[in-house]
């Protein structure tokens, strides 16, 4: 699992972070354990990228940010052809990234 | 504590230079030594505010460089400071500290940024180090995309429409059109971006909703100010402007993490504390420069500003508020939209430019009826990092 | 330069063996010629509210184009430089007969060059694209100039593919990120330079509703007003490219 895809729990309070912070944002605590950011969601808002950096072949790339049912959000790969928000999504881990040859994971979210 | 004042500005063209970035910075610090009349005086100090010059460049410590081109060795004081795209307001921080506490007494602070070594993808990929390293960039965000993702949801809760910020553009295009320093000169029409039969094309796409010319150019450009105390103002030739407030704050790195992604809270706290710190209230404020990277932002500032109400900006754009004749002229320079938008330079142009507003010397495009209270918002990162001045005519 | 002499002797007429002989040679250095279909002109409303007319250039206004692309081959900006080199060779080529089944589209703004663009047949059902040059810039004049030329290739000429290559960074973005093309490398394009990009009917079509814009017909009023062609002020055109700062003070 790529550390770049899980959330922090914070060990004394239960509060999950994404992304994470040194400290808990709600108690100070510095002990988390990791857990998989997964499971359904909605998306909060969208874009299609079209001004893309060098190492990108296609014409656009669709982000959204999602408002997981586990209690975070997150910035992904959207894989819906036509995009709404308030939309219920789904989460998966696939490549977001080519960087030199190298694939790099990440969140990707499909419609439910 | 001292109050501070500016007493010469300077600026390069915007757009794309001729010059190395050093030799523009010196031209523009030059342009204000010129206008202040120092004399025989000694700079005391300097600050140079740049994002990229040690990656686009090619050049790490620019304060020494500048200091060595302009012959200010060895008794100067220097640093050079990167924030972002707010490099340029937190150097004139910076030089208001150091003058205010009695440190220094003359200050030149500096903004240089040269971009054109890069090309436009390069440059895309180098702004969006902006963003969080894991939990954004990997994804391919970059500074459009967050303010694409920002617009998408402002324009869904408060009935923003793209006409409307067709409309930022078109007015800071006209106002640009007018400043011969400016990088864009090209007035544009609602017909040609946006209901015309070609508008897809002569504005296409960069991230959904947000197209072409609702962006900001990557521009190379410098701009700089002297800083001297107040109690000194009469040595200098010019009409002096006091930097009467200056605020700062940041707020998360990642977008996502703000409680409500629809406020820019660093936005609206820097610009309470440099109210407070100015004893002034936005009815007081006679011209804005604001941070119009996107044209949204312009629009959504003038509200975290107090100077419209959540949900009102864009009302009072249409209503031609903010035109340069309006009660509020905002970026009557053409603002980032078409000034340009030099990274770590914008926060000391947008000074420069309130400066030569206040002064009555900003020519084709000066703000009718005298203004005597400027303010400008500095905006780094997708608001993380924000800093907001007031100034004011006369110590 | 010395002042002319005049002289007496200098050629007012051949003769017609002379004539003939010229015309001999001349038909063995000129290539032969496909029929092409004509580029009906269609007007573009541009971001500045001004109306370009994208139409055919005359052999006629070769000339002009020519004096008005030659200082350009010394800007290195934007690889200026290299593409105004090469279509000042390909339009001498075209006017003179050197350069089989060239066509040369213009786009005029208020009577004035504002950007040339040129290609050729490779044969009945290949286009090769060549240059694409922008003398205002900003509008995004290119960007509709390049699509008139696809649109010339696809439409008008009946072709089933166009080879593309870019000689600048803002090429690259233009043409084959943002139709997208796609890569043909088994092709070695004509310029000689990188191996082709491909835009295909297929692809053609897809991106027309985006990037291939215009009205047609034009007005015979607007459409005499882009004759005679007029050249840009130099001084003006030189700035808006190279960005001098004269405008310092
Ligand atoms: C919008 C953007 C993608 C356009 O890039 P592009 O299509 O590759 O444009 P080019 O660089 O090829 O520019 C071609 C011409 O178009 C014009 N142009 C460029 N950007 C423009 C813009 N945003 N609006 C209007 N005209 C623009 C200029 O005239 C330029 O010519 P010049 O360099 O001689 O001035 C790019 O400007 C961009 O990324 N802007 C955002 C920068 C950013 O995020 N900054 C940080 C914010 S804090
Ligand atoms: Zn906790």
């Amino acid at each position: 699992m790529a550390m770049n895809v899980e959330v922090a729990k914070c060990t004394k309070c239960g509060k999950l972070s994404y992304p994470t912070h040194f400290y808990c944002p709600s108690c100070h605590g510095t002990k988390f354990e990791p857990v998989p950011v997964g499971g359904e969601g909605r998306l909060l808002t969208w874009t299609r990228v079209y001004a893309l950096p060098l190492d990108y072949a296609q014409l656009y790339v669709t982000l959204g940010i999602v408002e997981l049912d586990m209690g975070v959000r997150a910035t992904g790969r959207l894989e819906i052809a036509e995009p709404k928000t308030g939309a219920r999504v789904r989460t998966h881990i696939g490549k977001v990234r080519e960087i030199n040859g190298k694939d790099i994971t990440g969140l990707v979210f499909t419609a439910v | 504590m001292r109050d501070v004042a500016i007493v010469g500005v300077g600026s390069t063209q915007f757009g794309r230079a001729q010059w190395s970035l050093l030799k523009m910075m010196c031209e523009a610090s030059n342009d204000a030594i010129v206008d202040a009349g120092i004399g025989e005086r000694k700079i005391d100090a300097v600050y140079v505010a740049n994002m990229g010059a040690s990656r686009n460049n090619r050049m790490a410590g620019l304060s020494s460089g500048l200091v060595d081109r302009m012959n200010l060795y060895p008794h100067t004081v220097s640093e050079t400071i990167e924030n972002g795209p707010a490099s340029g307001a937190s150097a004139i921080k910076h030089g208001v500290h150091s003058v205010a506490s009695g440190y220094c007494d003359l200050v030149l602070v500096c903004g240089g940024e040269r971009m054109q070594e890069v090309n436009n993808f390069e440059a895309t990929e180098f702004v969006s180090y902006l963003s969080h390293r894991y939990a954004e960039y990997p994804y391919g965000v970059t500074l459009p995309s967050l303010a694409g993702m920002f617009t998408r949801l402002y324009m869904e809760r408060y009935g923003v429409e793209a006409r409307h910020l067709a409309m930022v553009a078109i007015k800071n295009h006209l106002n640009g059109a007018k400043n011969k320093k400016a990088h864009l000169r090209i007035p544009i029409t609602m017909e040609g971006i946006l209901t015309g039969p070609d508008a897809l094309n002569n504005n296409p796409w960069i991230a959904e909703p947000l197209r072409f010319f609702d962006c900001c150019p990557v521009s190379d450009g410098s701009s700089a100010v002297l800083l001297a105390p107040a109690e000194m103002v009469k040595e200098f030739k010019k009409t002096p402007v006091l930097i009467a407030g200056m605020g700062q704050a940041t707020d998360s790195q990642a977008v996502q993490d703000r409680p409500d992604p629809t406020e820019l809270t660093a936005v609206r706290m820097a610009a309470e504390r440099a109210f407070a710190m100015a004893k002034l209230t936005p009815k007081d404020i006679d011209v804005a420069e604001l941070h119009d990277a996107f044209t949204i932002l312009e629009i959504v500032e003038s509200e975290e500003c107090g100077f419209f109400k959540k949900g009102e900006g864009h009302k009072a754009l249409e209503r031609g508020e903010t035109q340069i004749g309006g009660k509020l002229p905002i970026n009557p320079s053409g603002g980032l939209k078409s000034r340009g938008h030099p990274v770590g330079n914008t926060g000391v142009s947008q000074i420069v430019e309130l400066v030569l507003q206040l002064r009555g010397e900003a020519g084709d495009y000066q703000v009718p009826k005298q203004p005597k209270h400027g303010f400008a918002v500095n905006f780094g990162g997708f608001g993380n990092n924000v800093v907001a001045t007031v100034l004011k005519r006369g110590v | 330069m010395s002042p002319p002499v005049y002289d007496w002797d200098a050629d007012e007429y051949l003769t017609s063996e002379e004539e003939r002989m010229i015309d001999e040679l001349e038909a063995m250095l000129r290539p032969p010629a496909l029929p092409m279909a004509p580029y009906p002109p269609k007007s573009v409303l541009l971001a500045s509210g001004e109306t370009m007319v994208v139409r055919q250039a005359l052999v006629e206004e070769v000339d002009l184009m020519l004096k008005v692309i030659q200082p350009l081959s010394w800007v290195t900006r934007d690889f200026y430089d290299i593409v105004s080199a090469r279509l000042f060779a390909e339009l001498l080529g075209w006017k003179t007969h050197r350069v089989r089944d060239e066509y040369c589209l213009v786009g005029v703004i208020d009577g004035v060059l504002a950007g040339i663009v040129n290609g050729r047949l490779f044969d009945e059902k290949h286009g090769v694209s060549f240059h694409t040059l922008t003398l205002k810039r900003g509008l995004r004049v290119g960007s509709h100039l390049f699509a008139s030329k696809m649109e010339h290739h696809i439409e008008y000429l009946g072709q089933d593919e166009v080879w593309i290559v870019a000689e600048s960074p803002i090429g690259h973005r233009r043409w084959m990120i943002e139709y997208p093309l796609e890569k043909k490398f088994e092709v070695q394009h004509e310029l000689g330079g990188a191996p082709a990009w491909v835009l295909t009917r297929d692809t053609y079509f897809k991106a027309k509703s985006r990037l291939v814009t215009g009205t047609r017909p034009v007005s015979d009023e607007l459409l005499a007003k882009s004759y005679p062609l007029r050249e840009p002020d130099l001084r003006v055109m030189l700035t808006q490219i190279e960005h001098t700062l004269e405008a310092r003070v």
